[in-house]
């Protein structure tokens, strides 16, 4: 597995690309967006990790650049910012959100999720298990235990949106887009309700959560791992 | 003769106006006496000590000594013999014609001397009471352009002016002028400098209308006196600025101080831990056992937190200074925001049981999600950090008139009454814990994000001890 690293300090480099190395990966790190947009053509890189605050081009741009001819999985590492640039960084096609400082641990989890999304070459399977949530994505049917969920047509769209994009962070605009249609984007409060509703008939509890965890002004992440 | 000309007759009356009245009572006097009893000599005398009176009391001593004066020559002239005649047939006559003369101006000299001591008091209580106005006014404590156009309009009615011009100069060298009253062409004008000894606080102007009085002596001193209140007011505006400046000044030095304090111990004790672990575990003299190696790697991993978050709150803090906390609001709901900070928060509140009491149906807030967050993040850390081991560390929401209010409790020690305000004051830490993990500034976060947001934040004691932190956010304000 190849990563490309952007970042423009050496010590992060420096700390990246041993911890990266450490766990088997195969690591280039450059300093600059150019680097690394021109990284991301030659090497063609499993993943890239990109850092917001580049000395030469706006993160944005380098994410907007690179979506240009690669679906590369691209996390973005960076500092603490508003929700603003966050949401930007992800509707400009990242397709996570890591803060510095961040731990090894949750990189390597965010790392790992954002490349089994990039490497499914195999289509994803059509049932899918978490623990006793069972998600038939072929027959649309949904179950917990022995009991079938009885979702609403927007439910089981948000639902289908979500676990087809394990890990990923999606943004309040992209999952009404995705699943209202086109023409929506500000309605969160609508998706709030939603949401709010699949959680309830879900059995995951908001604030201990299990399958979706929320990103206040920013998204939603389904974080549950498949079982079989 | 104006209206106030006949309040005050025995000062006031001019000379042409004592004769008239003088002359106009002994007439009358005469010709009652005469159409009483031409020959009582004792009615008509008492006719005309009535006419000296009066005419001392209508128009003063003046008019009361040439009523006089009138009074015993018609005496003479119309009741004692040889009559129509300036002249006496009798001595007795001539005698009582004297002591008329003398009795008739002491009479009206006193009654002259007594209407015009009232009318004096009367005046100088009315003085008093327009000094007394004014000094309330003054002082009344509000900004000083309001202060000035309170004073200078209470000074029209009293002094008959067609408009008061104030102008002072502030204690930053700023000059104000107000002017109250009507535009129109000035008559006579009084300007009086407000100053106390040798200090000149600004002008006081007052002018009268086309046609008005001129500016009496008495008028003068009581402006005067009324200009030197406006001079002890402006003093006190001056003096309490520098006050004011001084107390900002030393508040300043005094946050500046304690934040340099603070970074240096704050950051410098996470360091000098996360230093002594990195390079204890790179020595080569000592071969460290794992579970020795994971205790030096936690507490490196531990005091990183630590510093990350007080360069969190340092970095919040300058921006709050800096006045760029500026929100970037939207439309979001209190529960969701609840759940995701206790959900990210869960594996550092490990030594505290977190209990939710969030309705899911409430409405709407429009705020920053990320900050509020922040202010959640704040008031649960301190929360824990003030909680016995194995305490119930509580977040209650709920909406409240036109709010939503969140309240979160713990059952520590509690703060005391007299501390509840201080403790959002940037670095401070409670007397009775000063060593307390922190650096004093997560509720003065809080506290500045709340404010943002146009809502308050405050402290309350629990029932059982320990303290809860309410924050109150307004619903859909601005939302529009």
């Amino acid at each position: 597995m190849k990563v490309l690293v952007v970042d423009d300090e050496p010590q992060i480099r420096r700390a990246l690309r041993t911890s990266l190395e450490a766990h088997g990966y195969e690591v280039t790190a450059v300093g600059t967006g150019e680097e690394g947009v021109l990284g991301a053509a030659e090497m063609s890189p499993d993943l890239i990790l990109l850092d917001l605050g580049l000395p030469d081009v706006d993160g944005a741009d380098v994410i907007q650049r690179i979506r240009a001819f690669s679906d590369v999985p691209i996390i973005v590492v960076s500092v603490r910012e508003g929700q603003h640039d966050k949401v930007a960084a992800l509707d400009a096609g990242a397709d996570d959100f890591v803060t510095k400082p961040f731990g090894m641990e949750e990189l390597l989890a965010r790392s790992r999720a954002a490349l089994r999304r990039g490497g499914a070459e195999e289509p994803t399977p059509s049932v899918m298990r978490y623990g006793d949530l069972t998600v038939d994505l072929a027959k649309r049917l949904v179950t917990r235990g022995d009991e079938t969920l009885h979702l609403t047509p927007t439910e089981y769209g948000l639902l289908e949106v979500l676990v087809t994009n394990p890990g990923k962070l999606l943004t309040h605009g992209w999952l009404l887009r995705k699943v209202w249609g086109q023409g929506y984007g500000t309605e969160t409060t609508y998706l709030r309700t939603y949401v709010r509703a699949l959680r309830k008939k879900l059995g995951d509890d908001a604030s201990a959560p299990g399958l979706i965890t929320t990103e206040p002004g920013v998204g939603y992440r389904w974080v549950a791992e498949p079982t079989g | 003769m104006n209206v106030r000309d006949l309040v005050h007759p025995g000062r006031r009356a001019t000379s042409a106006q004592a004769v008239i009245i003088a002359l106009a009572l002994s007439t009358v006097a005469t010709a009652l006496g005469l159409l009483i009893d031409r020959q009582g000599d004792v009615i008509g005398v008492s006719f005309y000590f009535l006419a000296v009176v009066l005419a001392s009391a209508a128009g003063g001593i003046r008019a009361g000594v040439i009523a006089a004066v009138l009074c015993s020559l018609g005496f003479t002239f119309f009741f004692t013999a040889p009559e129509y005649a300036l002249r006496v047939a009798r001595v007795q006559d001539a005698v009582a014609a004297v002591v008329f003369l003398v009795v008739g101006s002491v009479v009206g000299l006193l009654v002259a001397r007594m209407i015009d001591e009232r009318e004096r008091a009367t005046e100088r209580e009315r003085d008093a009471r327009l000094l007394g106005y004014l000094a309330t006014k003054l002082l009344s404590g509000e900004p000083l352009d309001r202060v000035l156009d309170d004073f200078a309009s209470a000074l029209i009615e009293p002094f008959e002016l067609l408009r008061c011009i104030v102008s002072a100069t502030t204690e930053d060298g700023v000059a104000e002028e107000r002017s109250i009253g009507g535009a129109g062409p000035a008559g006579p004008t009084q300007t009086l400098t407000i100053s106390i000894g040798n200090v000149s606080f600004g002008t006081l102007t007052a002018v009268r209308p086309v046609g008005g009085r001129v500016f009496s002596d008495d008028d003068r001193e009581l402006l005067e006196a009324a200009a030197k209140q406006a001079a002890f007011a402006l003093e006190r505006a001056r003096l309490d600025a520098q006050v004011r400046g001084a107390q900002l000044d030393s508040e300043t030095s005094r946050l500046r101080a304690a934040l340099f304090s603070s970074v240096t111990h704050d950051l410098r004790t996470p360091l000098a831990s996360i230093k002594a672990g990195v390079s204890s575990l790179l020595s080569d003299d000592v071969a460290y056992d794992p579970a020795q190696r994971r205790e030096l790697l936690t507490t490196v991993l531990e005091e990183t937190d630590r510093m990350n978050r007080l360069v969190g709150n340092l970095m919040d803090l300058s921006k709050i200074r800096a006045g760029a906390l500026v929100p970037a609001r939207e439309a979001a709901a209190i529960d969701e925001i609840v759940d995701a900070t206790v959900a990210r928060m869960r594996p550092s509140l490990t030594g505290v049981v977190v209990r939710l009491n969030v309705r899911p149906d409430l409405p709407e807030v429009f705020v920053d999600p990320v900050q509020i967050d922040q202010v959640l993040t704040n008031l649960l850390e301190n929360a824990a950090a003030h909680s016995p081991p194995g305490g119930e560390v509580q977040v209650a929401a709920a909406s409240f008139r036109d709010a939503i209010q969140v309240r979160v409790a713990d059952q520590g020690d509690g703060i005391p009454e007299a501390e509840r305000e201080r403790v959002f004051e940037a670095f401070y830490r409670g007397d009775a814990a000063p060593e307390r993990p922190g650096s004093g500034l997560g509720l003065a976060i809080a506290q500045a994000v709340v404010v943002a947001h146009g809502g308050r934040i405050w402290i309350e004691g629990a029932p059982g001890g320990g303290t809860v932190v309410v924050f109150e956010l307004p619903v859909k304000v601005g939302s529009a």
